[in-house]
Parts: structure tokens; sequence; C-alpha cells
């Protein structure tokens, strides 16, 4: 938990402020570094190289925290990002991406790490004034099995530029299985971005914070 | 037949001495897409400046003294950058002159 909070604080000092979707892979020789806080339910950090545009291979760090029963998980991983398709046109983008990866979780429930595998993907699409995403990402073990799934709808008031900064608003639905939360946790956002900083936070529907930082280079 | 060589050599010479490559390219909605061209192109040791729009879906390229970009090249490394190159041409407008009138269109 200290660790995963010194890295997001250390991402936001770090003038975060860009796509105006999180994605695993930035550009062709670019490091992604990333942070999210979500909203006490959810915290995850990760850093992610990418050799070509189409793939990357990095690390992360994950901290599920139920509000039901208060059981939580803390699992890192190696993963590997794919870009199989993108479409470029002339004034929006549209990806999918696929991941996979493996690592060690830490269960409090009986004090006890095991083995545990995951995969995932998302699907977006975006313009300089609105965009959509959805992803979904599985964590499973001998123990346990938890699928998030978060979709994105965001708006920007004006069209931003390379020197502008990027403001939008967003609304994210995120839903978890596996006793984390019960129903869908909704969050309003306020995302900004420019250069190669991002940082955004928000208020979920029970009012707890969200808040995410993220940088490329 | 002198006419056709003059203007042969005219239009070789032109676009040998050409500064600036401008490119059309789709799939720019972002800072960060700007951000992985750029740092691609400036990797050619030919490129001396990039500019990148959004608005215009413009990447323009200026490059050193009597040096130029194959369009081929230039294609290869927008589409390894994961882009779509949808028109070259050689101008001889500045970079300077590009960034005014950007700054002017806003």
């Amino acid at each position: 938990m200290n660790l995963f909070r010194t890295a997001f604080a250390g991402l936001v000092l770090a003038g975060a402020c860009g796509t105006a979707q999180a994605k695993p892979i930035a550009f062709a020789h670019g490091t992604t570094v990333m942070a999210e806080y979500g909203a006490g339910t959810m915290n995850e950090a990760q850093i992610f190289y990418a050799p070509k545009y189409f793939y990357s291979l990095g690390a992360g760090y994950l901290e599920l925290e139920s509000d039901i029963d208060g059981r939580r998980r803390e699992i890192t991983y190696a993963r590997v990002n794919y870009l199989p398709k993108r479409w470029n046109l002339e004034d929006a983008q549209a990806n999918v991406f696929v991941w996979g990866g493996a690592g060690q979780a830490y269960m409090s429930e009986n004090n006890d790490h095991t083995f545990t595998w995951n995969a995932g993907g998302q699907i977006d699409y975006e313009t300089r004034r609105i965009y959509s995403s959805l992803k979904t990402d599985l964590y499973r073990s001998d123990a346990f099995s938890h699928r998030i799934d978060t979709l994105q709808l965001g708006v920007a008031p004006y069209k931003h530029d390379i020197d502008t900064l990027a403001t939008w608003f967003v609304v994210q639905g995120r839903n978890y299985t596996g006793g984390i939360h019960d129903g869908i946790e909704w969050a309003f956002l306020l995302r900004l971005f420019k250069g190669s900083g991002w940082i955004e936070a928000g208020v979920s529907d029970d009012g707890k914070l969200q808040a995410m930082a993220m940088v490329n280079f | 037949m002198k006419k056709i060589i003059f203007c042969t050599l005219a239009l070789l010479i032109g676009a040998a001495n050409a500064a600036t490559i401008e490119m059309k390219v789709y799939g720019l909605v972002c800072g960060f897409c700007a951000q992985g061209i750029e740092k691609t192109l400036r990797k050619n040791p030919a490129t001396a400046d990039v500019v990148v729009s959004l608005e215009h879906k413009l990447v323009a390229i200026s490059t050193r003294e009597g040096q130029d970009i194959p369009d081929a090249e230039l294609t290869q490394a927008l589409t390894n950058a994961g882009y779509d190159v949808k028109g070259i041409s050689r101008t001889q407008r500045s970079l300077d002159d590009i960034r005014a009138e950007l700054k002017q269109a806003k």
C-alpha cells in the first residue's frame, strides 16, 4: 500500500498532466508509467516499454480490497500487451488491445501467497471531442477469480492540439466480480493532459476519491 | 528536347533542395500520437526539425542542408509508429512559416 501511494504521488508530482484514453501501448520505443487510485476498492501501478507500436512488455501491481467483507488481494505480475488491430481514420482512431501475464498474489483471508495469471482486453474509439472504451481484466488463481470490467465515456469541451491542454469530462462505470464490490461503481472524472503527462481525478457514486496519473516518455 | 531536359533537371534540383516535407497523416487524435511520431522522425539523421498538427492532420519535417528522406522511408517510419500516411509533398515554406500559419489559424 505504501509502495502504491509513493508511486502515485511521484507521478502526480512529476507533472502529470496525450491520448484521451489510457492505453497499454503509447508509441514505439516509449515507456508508460501509470498509477490509479480506484475509490479505495482498487489500486494499480504499471510500467510498460513498447519495442514496437503493436506490443509492450512490463510489470504491474494490483491491490483489490473488498468493501463487502474486507478481503484483500495484492497481485504483482509481468505482462505482455498486444495491439492486433488499429483503425486510423481521418479524424479518429480505434484500437483493439489484448494482454496476458502471470505473477503472485497475496490473500489476506489466509495470509498466504499463490500463483496467479491474468488476461484482458480493451476496445476503444476516440476523436478529439469524444471517446469511448470498454476494458475487461481477469485475474485468476486456484483460490480466487476476479474480473474487472470498465466502461468509460468522455467528452471534451474543445479540441486540443499538441501545444494546448486537453480537458475531458469522463463518466466511468466499473463492475467487479468475486466479492469485491456489490453492483456497478460509477465515477465522474475530470481528465487533463498535455505533452507527456496526464492526470485525472473525480469522485465515485459513494463519495470516494478516484484518481489516476500517467506519464509517457 | 532541350526544354524537356531543362524542365526535368529543374524538377530534380528543386526536389533535392526542398527543405520541407509535409505529410498528411490519419489517426492523429492526441498529444501522445505526436510525441511518438516526433521521436521516430528525429532519429533520422537527415531530420532537422519536426512539426505536428492534430487539427490539420499534418506532420512536417525540415531536412538538413542538402539532404532528403525518400517517400518510402517516411511512409515506413510513420507506419512503424502506428499511423497511416495519406500524402507526401515537398514544399518551399519553412517550418517557422508553418508554425506561424498554424498559430494564425487558431
